[in-house]
């Protein structure tokens, strides 16, 4: 129902002018009017004519309303991201979410690699959790070639990923706070993770992207000192933890800008895709370590917690509880690691049989998944890789409309999103 | 480096099915499907923990739907879609991956689509979420979705030409192998933006940009 008055604009008449002058020179109107098809311009993309239905609905302004670029420098898009949010005054009507800053294109360079260079390739996809990024494929390839990874190897697969999931989680709580306006949390959140970042490195020789994940095992055994250092990391993570915890959780700006913020039922959150703790958040017990078990989690005792909020909030606590499930599943791998060999024999360049494999791990983000066809070749024939902030991204045009530009980031950042993994 | 073409053959030998040999965990599932979509015991494949069945591409949707909706089936959630190249000579892939708590295997869904007519009925509306699946597929391979209402190209920029995913899209290194010599590169830059001032460049540069110089 849009009103057709016209509201007078000073500067029509200077737009006049240009598009005269631009039209004698050849080229096309700088702007149009508010109401006909516009912005392009004014959020610098061509104007050229909208592709699809959906692009014409957000790229046409109603009275009132206008486009505004977000990103791709924003310093909270969580990487390199633009988000072309239509508002009108402070209030957001809809979002579009441009994606490809960081495309690298990892899954045609998996296909054109080695079975074991891949390994290299998806490190960077979701950079905050690289271990992940590994144990996928890992799998995946085991399946196509016929080998199991020694027990050794998979419990400290294990016991690597649920590191790994810790400082995912708690680097989630600071940023989370971070995109509010608080900077402290997000110092706490980066003393943990470099106490756990300093474990990996300590196991597997690097800082962020591990290379770690070999076909048929892991690069390198996990020796006593790494224990030792495992144990001291043990007895102060509970605390460093609450540490962050006490500072946001009951922190009265952080609780007014979540609670009833970005609200995502189940229903829509399983047809959006969303999955891990965003999903869990809205209280749907799906993850993947219980619904297919994998590795060694069958043989672990851990809960699949959820919250029913479904709010920024309920996705803040789920972090917090996930992190406690997994300090309690490190005990417990920790307590069961078998000795013996950590690397099956494998030939240097593997090739599998023709076929096909997928495999699904989560990720502290959700559902990862590899699906690697192998044509017999040394390389994979395709290689296909579903990250979960890149499927979750789609939840924020739904619940931002109606919402405070300012709250965009604050929503954003309760869905965790890295945008390495998002781009590939 | 690869194989740059690879061969003609290889949805052959990819596409091989084994005897179905229903491993003890996804057997009650492969019993329902056989019960349920006799026509598509042929297509019918399992390994250790994911069940898949082969349809046409356009049949996708009617089967998408039973296998979410009826209750004894109920994959209610869609954990991947994505495409693959068989090669030139061959045909699209759309697979799905879908998830049921149910059964404790994932369903696979190959829906096969025409390389020289690459149109598949989208699948929106059952999950609102195989939209971005679908842009990137799009995107990358070059297959059109019928009913999608935003299939735009979601990585690479809005003027981009070329399906980068394709097999017969070749990396700049391998345009420089001795097996690809001869062989254009596909990707071409779109030259929108030379068209509208085609006033002031002339058409030999816009003929070279367009490729066909």
């Amino acid at each position: 129902m849009t009103s057709e008055v016209k509201i007078p604009d000073p500067l029509d008449l200077e737009r006049a002018e240009e598009d005269r002058l631009r039209l004698a020179a050849g080229l096309a109107r700088a702007r149009q009017a508010a109401g006909e098809y516009a912005g392009f311009e004014s959020v610098g993309l061509p104007d050229r004519p909208p592709q699809t239905e959906r692009e014409r609905e957000v790229y046409t302004l109603r009275e009132g309303e206008m486009l505004v670029n977000m990103g791709p420098q924003h310093p909270s898009t969580h990487g390199v991201m633009r988000l072309v949010v239509k508002v009108r005054g402070e209030v957001v009507t809809d979002v579009d979410p441009v994606l490809g800053y960081l495309h690298r294109g990892i899954e045609k360079l998996c296909e054109n690699a080695t079975y074991t260079t891949v390994m290299t390739y998806v490190d960077p996809m979701d950079y905050l959790s690289a271990m992940h990024n590994e144990h996928a494929p890992a799998i995946a390839f085991e399946k196509l070639f016929g080998i199991r990874a020694p027990r050794r190897a998979e419990y400290i697969r294990a016991l690597v990923v649920e590191l790994n999931r810790i400082f995912s989680h708690g680097l989630m709580m600071g940023f989370l706070a971070l995109d509010m306006g608080g900077i402290t949390p997000i110092l706490y959140g980066f003393i943990n993770r470099d106490e756990v970042v300093d474990l990996l490195s300590a196991i597997s020789g690097q800082r962020m992207l591990f290379n770690f994940f070999r076909v048929g095992g892991v690069n390198f055994d996990a020796n006593d000192e790494f224990f030792s250092r495992l144990g001291t990391w043990r007895s102060n993570v509970v605390k460093t933890i609450e540490m962050s915890e006490h500072v946001i959780t009951d922190n009265e700006v952080f609780r007014a800008r979540t609670i009833g913020m970005g609200v995502l039922s189940g229903r829509d959150a399983i047809a959006l895709g969303v999955s891990g703790p965003n999903l869990r958040a809205s209280g749907v017990p799906f993850d993947v370590r219980k619904a297919h078990p994998y590795s060694i989690y069958p043989e672990l005792e851990f809960e699949v917690v959820t919250q029913s909020g479904g709010d920024s909030n309920a996705r803040y606590l789920q972090r917090i509880a996930e992190i406690k499930q997994s300090i309690h599943l490190i005990d417990q791998i920790v307590d069961k690691m078998p000795h013996g060999p950590v690397q099956a024999q494998v030939p240097g360049i593997i090739r599998p049989k023709p076929g096909r494999a997928y495999a699904a791990v989560e990720s502290p983000r959700g559902l990862y998944s590899v699906y690697a066809i192998s044509d017999g070749g040394p390389n994979p024939y395709r290689f296909r890789m579903r990250d979960p902030s890149f499927v979750s991204l789609q939840a924020i045009p739904k619940l931002m409309p109606g919402r405070l530009i300012a709250d965009t980031m604050a929503v954003m950042a309760s869905f965790d999103p890295v945008m390495g993994g998002v781009d590939k | 480096m690869a194989d740059l073409c690879r061969p003609r053959r290889a949805a052959d030998r990819l596409g091989r099915r084994r005897a179905l040999t229903a491993p003890a965990k996804a057997g009650a599932l492969v019993r329902l499907l056989l019960d349920r979509f006799p026509d598509l015991a042929a297509g019918l494949w399992t390994d250790e923990d994911s069940v898949e069945v082969t349809i046409d591409g356009g049949r996708n949707v009617a089967i998408l739907r039973a296998l979410r909706d009826e209750p004894d089936l109920n994959f209610w959630y869609l954990a991947d879609a994505a495409a693959v190249d068989y090669g030139p000579t061959e045909h699209f892939e759309v697979v799905y991956h879908l998830y049921s708590d149910r059964h404790p295997a994932w369903l696979r869904v190959r829906a096969t689509v025409n390389r020289d007519d690459p149109h598949i009925p989208s699948i929106t509306d059952l999950w609102e979420g195989a939209m971005f699946h679908e842009r990137e597929m799009y995107d990358m391979m070059g297959i059109v979705f019928d009913g999608n209402r935003d299939l735009r190209r979601i990585y690479m920029s809005p003027d981009y030409r070329s399906f980068p995913q394709r097999r017969d899209f070749l990396l700049p290194d391998d345009a420089a192998d001795s097996s690809a010599a001869g062989v254009r590169p596909l990707e071409r830059p779109e030259t929108w933006d030379l068209a509208r001032l085609s006033g002031n460049v002339s058409p030999e540069v816009i003929a070279h940009a367009e490729g066909e110089a």
